[in-house]
């Protein structure tokens, strides 16, 4: 129907390779949801004001909405089904469980994956530093009280861990 | 004990790894995806759609325009697609196609001749005589105001020294929660599933069938997770486009607004314009209070007239007070939709009348704390004689004087919430705020429904495996309704919180539960679970004794096992019970209606904020924030927390920015976006101290009353009031932007 052009790439998302026909138009959240049914990025505004689909790029949290999926190239895609599991929670995700860092939890993975890029990039973040690296996720429910001290638990949490083994 | 305790939410680890599914996040085998063209003039005619081309083009298979539609109302006011359309943004028509970028460029290439309309957005000059009417029922709903009054207004105001006098505006605002709305449909022969984004799946399942004519046991509504609701994504326009075009296509559809979508066609708050009248002695009680709220709805009435009668209440009871009068006014205008949201007219009528008795304390050379804990209504409730029978429920919203309150904590709230920001130090010392920046502290009170909501029901069952099913139809729209719920039942039958297995939000499997709305969710149906769960320990028990031989009286229940009491050895396990009833498993079904006969069921609560401003920009940062609330006994004190600090900073937008802003020439709403909304962030939010009053209040469940809205009613003034002791300057107004407070600033 289309004339648009479909090129075959390959990706890398959670350490899983993928080689897909994609649309040259597509953004990398459609691509996540709809060919790869990676639901955990949300479609919150489409336009780069939400960040409900924000992901890890390369170690660097980016909402996906304004990726084109051709832009991602050979960089590493990290999605919240990347981050850990329901029987093994990532520390961060335990945090926020134990925090109740969550109403409706539609902002919740880009909560996760924003305060993880901050951590894995910032040794002890201040307060400071915790409330920019994630204000570019907005929470509706405005849950951000514990929000914040999700992040700033997942912290301790996460100097516990990495005691023990290199998360 | 289970209740009381801060045990960990049942959803979140699902949410936490993406595992949770949303409406938008279910894919079905052979799915559709469609799109709405909505209407570009604020009010017209539709005198024809030309469709030739979007039938032409490849991968449409279906399409909905008012000329094919079967009849049928989603609501009083509203046709599943109508040959009218009344505001830009207003459902014209809807396409099925293979993808969503076919669907697109199918809606583009419906040819729609219009004939456009003069149009009215404004609710005062929809009243007038010659506007255009919005419906042909006209502009004022139900053709009057719904008047509301106690006592003689005109005797209080002969009766006192001052009258004072003053109008209030707020703007319409939208929730605009972070999931937009999504509905997906699919038909199985002539049974159809539905999945939307809800707030109660058997209302949605009534007005589904009443919209498309068909038997409700013919169709199954299915709420997966929500992503915030905040009181909306409760009507059923968009399920029954979606049904109708799934039906044509015969294939599964799915429709997805965008975010523009969710805030034109999605539903705001109503705008109000407040007069505001009150009658005082010169030592400061209040002799009468008069209102006059005119109130803009929009292009239909969805709940319009629960929201205006919210609006009074704040005046009507808040203040011990024996001569009321409240007149309210829902108007239709050639606006987006307004409808129910967060506390729905409660934060409006509070900003009025807490902000009004702030300057009335001020004239008097009162404390406004001084002048509240004066005034407040107490636990025997308004001067006057009840007018409800005996027989009836009260309503928690009442009129009426002489019934008094279940439980009022409003008092301990005042003095709590004080103490806490240290009011009596602050407001007694002189201030030295040199420079552009002032300090200021202000406070307001609040008063709500309680909790009774419609009739609840509730079903649990003994598991096999001696675990117990809660069954509700009940929707968790993301405030913790399933974790409370299942304390409630894990506490009354004394087994383990998670030996409770929750089912919700499905026509199929759950008996009819109303909307989760009005606060209501933990009081009403918290009550039918802790009923039929005392129910269920009393079946367990009598099933224990007849079939070991034990005498009733001595049996309990105690982490999952019976107990006899007399001796240790004889623990039955409640999986024993389970198997050996595993054929016909023990279950109580209880059907009740909540609400109180004798009281008032009412929650309250205080809030006392710290600014400071800048003088030059208008900018305004808050210092402290101190909620003080009365919801009776607190079942779980982190999720109530989480609802309190997340209702005031989700209100920080309706006070200090946010506003839909309409074009008065096209009617179009020109900031329909997060940015230009302008929604808090988490840079926004301050230090926020909740406490809770000491109340248990003897009809709620475990003592619990209401308190999701709550906290979103008392932001406004109290920040408003805390503009005022900063820079000496009144905001009658909302937002109080930056903007306005430096115009303010500028104009005194």
């Amino acid at each position: 129907m289309d004339k648009a052009a479909h090129t075959t790439i390959a990706l890398d998302v959670n350490g899983d390779n993928y080689r897909i026909s994609v649309d040259h138009r597509w953004t990398l959240l459609r691509v996540l949801r709809d060919s790869l049914d990676l639901t955990g990025a949300k479609r919150g505004c489409d336009r780069g004001e939400c960040g409900a689909c924000t992901v890890i790029l390369d170690g660097k949290s980016v909402y996906a909405c304004q990726i084109l999926v051709m832009q991602v190239g050979q960089r590493k895609v990290r999605t919240i089904e990347g981050i850990g599991t329901l029987a093994n929670l990532h520390p961060i995700q335990q945090a926020f469980l134990d925090n109740d860092g969550a109403q409706c939890g539609y902002c919740s993975p880009g909560f996760i994956l924003a305060t993880k890029a901050l951590l894995d990039s910032t040794i002890a973040p201040s307060e400071d530093q915790i409330k920019r690296a994630l204000s570019g996720v907005i929470c509706r429910c405005a849950a951000y009280s514990r929000i914040i001290e999700s992040a700033k638990a997942s912290i301790e949490t996460l100097d516990e861990k990495s005691v023990n083994s290199t998360g | 004990m289970v209740i009381g305790k801060s045990v960990k939410r049942r959803d979140l680890p699902e949410k936490l790894t993406g595992n949770a599914k949303y409406t938008a996040d279910i894919k079905l085998p052979g799915m559709l995806h469609g799109k709405i063209l909505r209407s570009v003039y604020p009010f017209a005619h539709i005198n024809s759609i030309d469709s030739s081309k979007t039938l032409k083009l490849p991968g449409v298979a279906s399409i909905l325009t008012p000329f094919d539609v079967p009849l049928g109302n989603v609501a009083l006011d509203m046709s599943i697609l109508d040959t009218t359309v009344r505001f830009v943004g207003d459902e014209v028509a809807a396409v099925a196609a293979t993808d969503e970028d076919i669907a697109q460029e199918a809606i583009e290439l419906l040819d729609v001749n219009y004939s456009p309309l003069p149009f009215v957005l404004n609710a005062e000059e929809a009243l007038k005589l010659d506007a255009p009417k919005v419906h042909e029922t006209g502009n004022l709903i139900g053709g009057e105001p719904i008047v509301l009054m106690r006592g003689d207004v005109e005797e209080g105001f002969r009766n006192c020294d001052y009258i004072f006098d003053e109008t209030f505006t707020t703007p319409a605002h939208s929730g605009s929660a972070l999931e937009p709305r999504a509905v997906i449909a699919m038909w199985e022969d002539d049974f159809l599933t539905i999945w939307k984004c809800s707030r109660g799946v058997h209302s949605d399942r009534k007005n589904i069938s009443n919209a498309l004519s068909m038997d409700p046991n013919k169709i199954r509504v299915i709420g997966p997770h929500l992503g915030g609701g905040f009181g909306n994504k409760d009507e059923s326009r968009l399920a029954s486009i979606v049904a109708i075009l799934a039906y044509r296509a015969g294939r599964p559809v799915k429709i997805e607004f965008s975010r523009e979508e969710e805030f034109i066609a999605g539903r705001c708050r109503h705008s109000t314009s407040t007069q505001m009248k009150i009658g005082v002695s010169r030592a400061g009680k209040i002799s009468a209070i008069q209102v006059q709220t005119i109130m803009n709805t929009g292009a239909y009435l969805a709940s319009g007239p629960g929201v205006i009668r919210r609006a009074g209440q704040a005046a009507l009871y808040l203040y011990r007070c024996p001569n009321v009068r409240y007149e309210g006014y829902l108007v239709y205008t050639n606006r987006p939709s307004a409808g129910s949201y967060r506390a729905l007219g409660a934060p409006q009528g509070h900003f009025a009348l807490e902000v009004m008795v702030d300057k009335i304390a001020h004239s008097l050379g009162m404390d406004p704390l001084d002048f509240r804990l004066m005034n407040h209504v107490d636990i025997v409730g308004q001067p006057g004689i009840r007018v409800t029978p005996p027989s009836e429920i009260v309503d928690t919203q009442p009129v009426e004087g002489g019934i008094p309150f279940s439980s009022n904590g409003l008092r301990e709230c005042l003095e709590l919430g004080s103490k806490a920001i240290q009011w009596r130090n602050i407001k007694g010392f002189k201030k030295s705020d040199s420079g552009v920046k002032k300090t200021g502290i202000g406070m307001s009170m609040f008063i709500y429904r309680g909790g009774p909501g419609g009739e609840a029901q509730a079903r649990l069952k003994l598991n096999y495996d001696g675990t117990v099913q809660l069954i509700t139809g009940l929707m968790d729209v993301g405030e913790g309704a399933t974790t409370v719920l299942c304390q409630i039942a894990a506490n009354e039958l004394s087994i383990p919180y998670d030996a409770v297995h929750a089912t919700f939000a499905d026509t199929h499997y759950t008996p009819n539960a109303p909307v989760t709305a009005g606060s209501s969710a933990t009081f009403s149906t918290g009550l039918a679970v802790q009923r039929a769960a005392g129910l269920l320990k009393s079946k367990i028990i009598s099933f224990a004794s007849s079939n070991f031989g034990v005498r009733p009286d001595d049996l309990r229940l105690k982490d999952g096992y019976v107990y006899e009491d007399s001796s240790s050895n004889a623990n039955i396990l409640l999986s024993e019970i389970g198997h050996l009833t595993r054929e016909t498993p023990l279950q109580t079904n209880v059907s009740l209606m909540p609400g109180s006969k004798d009281f008032i069921i009412n929650s309250f609560g205080a809030h006392f904020v710290r600014v400071e401003i800048d003088v030059v920009t208008g900018q305004l940062e808050i210092l402290q924030y101190v909620a003080a609330h009365d919801s009776g006994q607190i079942l779980n004190p982190s999720l109530a927390a989480n609802q309190v600090e997340g209702g005031i900073s989700q209100m920080l937008g309706f006070t200090l920015t946010e506003e839909m802003i309409i074009d008065d020439f096209t009617g179009g709403i020109v900031n329909p976006r997060y940015l230009e909304h302008k929604s808090p962030t988490i840079l926004d939010i301050p230090d926020i101290e909740v406490i809770f009053a000491d109340v248990l209040d003897p009809e709620g469940p475990f003592g619990a009353k209401a308190l999701g809205e709550l906290p979103s009613i008392g932001v406004a003034p109290a920040i408003a009031n805390a503009i005022h002791d900063a820079i000496g300057i009144w905001v009658n107004d909302l937002p109080a932007s930056p903007n306005r407070i430096a115009e303010l600033l500028d104009n005194s």
